[in-house]
């Protein structure tokens, strides 16, 4: 074989805190939230989802569905060769709901909806069932690195079939029960603070966000192409700096580029004061010559925010358009915007890199 | 060039035994692990019975030698119990266990934990020893505890498809090796019984209150199981370096959804013939190659019909022996996939088919009966593994004696 595979992507549908279901508009407005939990600014539902089918799902299965129908009508596939889903904590909200009803009461007369709609393969098969897709179908669940699993699936997929269109996707939502119990932890901030200020914070632990972000991944280039995916990997646990430092450097070198060809990076700070140790690090160090980018006070943290990074990287790509909002500094964006590095953390202990490029 | 896939090493925990030679001599002896539910407190432990690991949190911490006050979930202990069988009989060192990826797979991760401190964990005023199962919620909480316990930094990911969830491990761990991104991958899964599980199949109305009987027409549900299951995966290449002795190869295997009903699989087994089909092509074999199909055999209604079909459609007049291990050791959801893989290289290993308990009766839609006494001797060469779940999912693996 010679060089690497190329992975395109053909397609996308987005939800997340900002409005961002349309394609055509890249950020143009901002959503600002007051409180410490960000949640889908959504469409009418009804433009994607048949009615009859609408009233039976829970608001996170909506959202899903509603994300993976807008990305297959953007790459104009109808059914894909595979459908693989990623997500840290699922339906945690369906969860708790057959929970809280087992407890109080007493394990005794309990309906299914709740508990059939907590299962987290439940979107990947909905979207399976929808589009009468029975081809290759995964679930992962690994917390930080979930997203970039389904990746590293469809990736590998695609080396034998490069003409194969995979619909890859991620979720997870702004759980009650994940922030309640999680705060104590210091997961959560626990001040009040603005969205938009997230990054000016030195405390302990994030905001809550959520989403569902789906790709059209493929072999092949086609005419709704957004940006290519050259490569991606992820680092678990790294000790120290140093190791993410090699990681990277790894990274570039078996891509064949230096630091210097890449046009902008997108951080995955989350206004942790503790968890941000390492970007701050990266910041001042590797990437200090780097046009500098930062998402996380946009669609807040979740266990799946690398999705929203990539949608960005994507978006840049494709609108050639750095938001005044993601920028760290004030300075003019580079002349040329071809390459983009994502590096995303979660809790300091799951790294990822994502390499992009302009087709 | 597609490397080979071979396994080096399987540990398990069910409730037939707490390691493979237990579970062995179980299947040998007809022993299943049926009976009332001792270790889990639920209200239902009289009337449901179920296939229930007969050992404490607290003997299981002991046994692994752990403090009890760290937080391990029984899903994680589990699982670290079957990790470390299979880690010490593929005898791996240190630095190999260190440069493998791991892929568990999990229904509900430590649901068990986080109901039993759910009021405790919703008020943040409180303080108390359950902090430690704070974030038990996350299915990949279990992973991430067995990957620091033993060592693991290379790879990780968690898989959950429902009941297919750890045949999904062993398929993405074999794509991970042919492809050369890790040499060793260690693929399974673990799963505890919880009060959400037993009540959230209760509400399903597909629990029997009797022993399943799988592909008998009497059936009627399915019983529920806990476990943990892992197999050691490793590359050709790792297998040679390392002259490790192979035990089985995984050689093929087809993921597919049936694209019907949410949690019900389609009544002529679409879904389940394309998974058996596929892992039959990847191995480059002809349906008559197969000696022995490990089903996936729940005792629902549903299941059975469905995959009994697929099963004639796809071996047509020529059905291989057939049965289905779950009245032995219930359905162990996420763990049932890996533990049946390990049922289907112990056959391998010793030729011998498990027997399905509890059948009697044919079912009028099927001219196959499943295989009803132990057969020794069964010169079996390829042996496939069914797991169907929720969600459409349908998987099957092809295990080869090497």
């Amino acid at each position: 074989m010679t060089g690497q595979p190329v992975y395109y992507i053909n397609g996308i549908g987005i939800l997340s805190p900002q409005k961002t279901f349309d394609n055509d508009v890249f950020l143009a407005e901002l959503s600002s939230y007051h409180e410490n939990v960000l949640t889908c600014v959504t469409p009418e539902f009804k433009n994607y989802i048949n009615p009859i089918q609408l009233r039976r799902l829970s608001r996170m299965l909506r959202i899903g569905l509603t994300a993976a129908t807008i990305c297959l009508r953007d790459a104009k596939v109808q059914t894909p060769q595979g459908i693989i889903t990623g997500t840290g904590y699922g339906f945690l909200d369906e969860t708790a709901k057959f929970l809280r009803e087992l407890l109080e009461q007493h394990e005794k007369q309990l309906t299914p909806t709740y508990f059939m709609q907590s299962t987290y393969n439940a979107l990947s098969g909905l979207i399976a069932l929808s589009v009468k897709c029975m081809g290759y179908n995964n679930a992962y669940v690994s917390r930080g690195l979930a997203f970039e699993n389904v990746l590293d699936d469809a990736m590998l997929k695609l080396i034998e079939t490069p003409d194969a269109n995979y619909l890859v996707g991620a979720f997870d939502e702004a759980a009650e029960v994940q922030f309640l119990a999680s705060t104590r932890a210091s997961h959560f901030k626990t001040e009040q603070i603005h969205n938009l200020d997230l990054f000016n914070t030195t405390t302990k632990g994030s905001i809550q966000g959520e989403g569902a972000a789906f790709f059209m991944l493929s072999g092949k280039a086609s005419d709704t192409t957004w940006c290519a995916l050259h490569d991606m990997q992820f680092v678990y646990n790294p000790v120290d700096i140093a190791e993410v430092k090699t990681s990277i450097a790894s990274f570039l070198k078996k891509n064949s580029i230096s630091i210097q060809d890449i046009d902008l990076w997108i951080d995955g700070a989350s206004g942790d004061i503790e968890h941000d140790r390492m970007m701050n690090d990266l910041a001042a160090s590797t990437f200090k010559d780097i046009f500098h980018t930062r998402f996380k006070h946009l669609c807040g943290e979740s266990c799946t925010a690398s999705s929203f990074a990539l949608w960005l990287g994507a978006s840049i790509l494709r609108h050639q358009q750095v938001p005044v909002a993601i920028k760290v500094h004030t300075e003019k964006h580079p002349a040329q915007l071809n390459t983009i590095l994502i590096v995303n953390q979660y809790m300091n202990k799951n790294f990822s890199f994502f390499l992009l490029k302009q087709v | 060039m597609s490397q080979r896939v071979f396994i080096t090493g399987y540990g398990i925990i069910t409730s037939l035994g707490k390691n493979a030679a237990e579970n062995l001599q179980s299947l040998i002896d007809r022993k299943a692990g049926y009976g009332a539910l001792e270790v889990l407190d639920t209200i239902h432990r009289a009337t449901l019975h179920a296939c229930e690991v007969k050992i404490t949190d607290r003997q299981l911490f002991e046994s692994l030698n752990i403090a009890t006050d760290t937080g391990y979930t029984r899903t994680t202990l589990l699982g670290l119990t079957a990790l470390m069988e299979a880690i010490g009989m593929a005898g791996l060192t240190e630095q190999e266990v260190r440069n493998s990826g791991l892929l568990s797979a999990t229904t509900n991760g430590g649901i068990r934990e986080f109901e039993k401190y759910y009021y405790e964990l919703m008020d943040p005023a409180q303080r108390g020893d359950f902090v430690r199962f704070t974030d038990t919620a996350n299915p990949g909480e279990h992973c991430e505890r067995l990957a620091d316990f033993v060592g693991i930094k290379k790879y990780i990911g968690t898989i959950s498809t429902a009941c297919s969830s750890s045949a999904n491990t062993l398929m993405q761990g074999a794509q991970l090796i042919r492809h050369k991104k890790l040499d060793r991958v260690i693929c399974g899964g673990a799963e505890a019984l919880s009060k959400f599980t037993v009540n959230g199949f209760n509400s399903l109305m597909i629990l029997d209150t009797e022993h399943c009987r799988p592909f008998d027409s009497t059936r009627k549900g399915l019983n529920l199981g806990e476990g943990a299951a892992y197999i050691v995966l490793e590359s050709e290449q790792e297998v040679e370096r390392s002259g490790r002795k192979p035990i089985a190869e995984l050689k093929g295997y087809g993921n597919a959804n049936d694209a019907f009903h949410q949690t019900a699989s389609s009544p002529d087994g679409k879904g389940a013939f394309i998974a058996m089909e596929q892992a039959l092509a990847m191995a480059g074999i002809q349906p008559s190659a197969v000696n022995y199909i490990n089903a996936h055999g729940t005792a629902t209604e549903n299941n059975d019909l469905s995959e009994g079909l697929g099963i004639q459609r796809l071996f047509d007049n020529h059905v291989p022996d057939f049965s289905s291990t779950k009245p032995y050791t219930g359905h162990t959801l996420a763990a049932a996939g890996s533990v049946e893989a390990i049922y289907c290289i112990m056959a391998l290993q010793h030729q011998m088919i498990w027997p399905n308990l509890n059948f009697e009766n044919a079912m009028p839609e099927l001219s196959i009966t499943p295989v009803q006494q132990l057969k020794r001797n069964a010169s079996l060469t390829n042996v496939l593994s069914n797991s169907f779940g929720f969600g459409g999912n349908t998987s099957s693996l092809l295990l080869a004696s090497v």
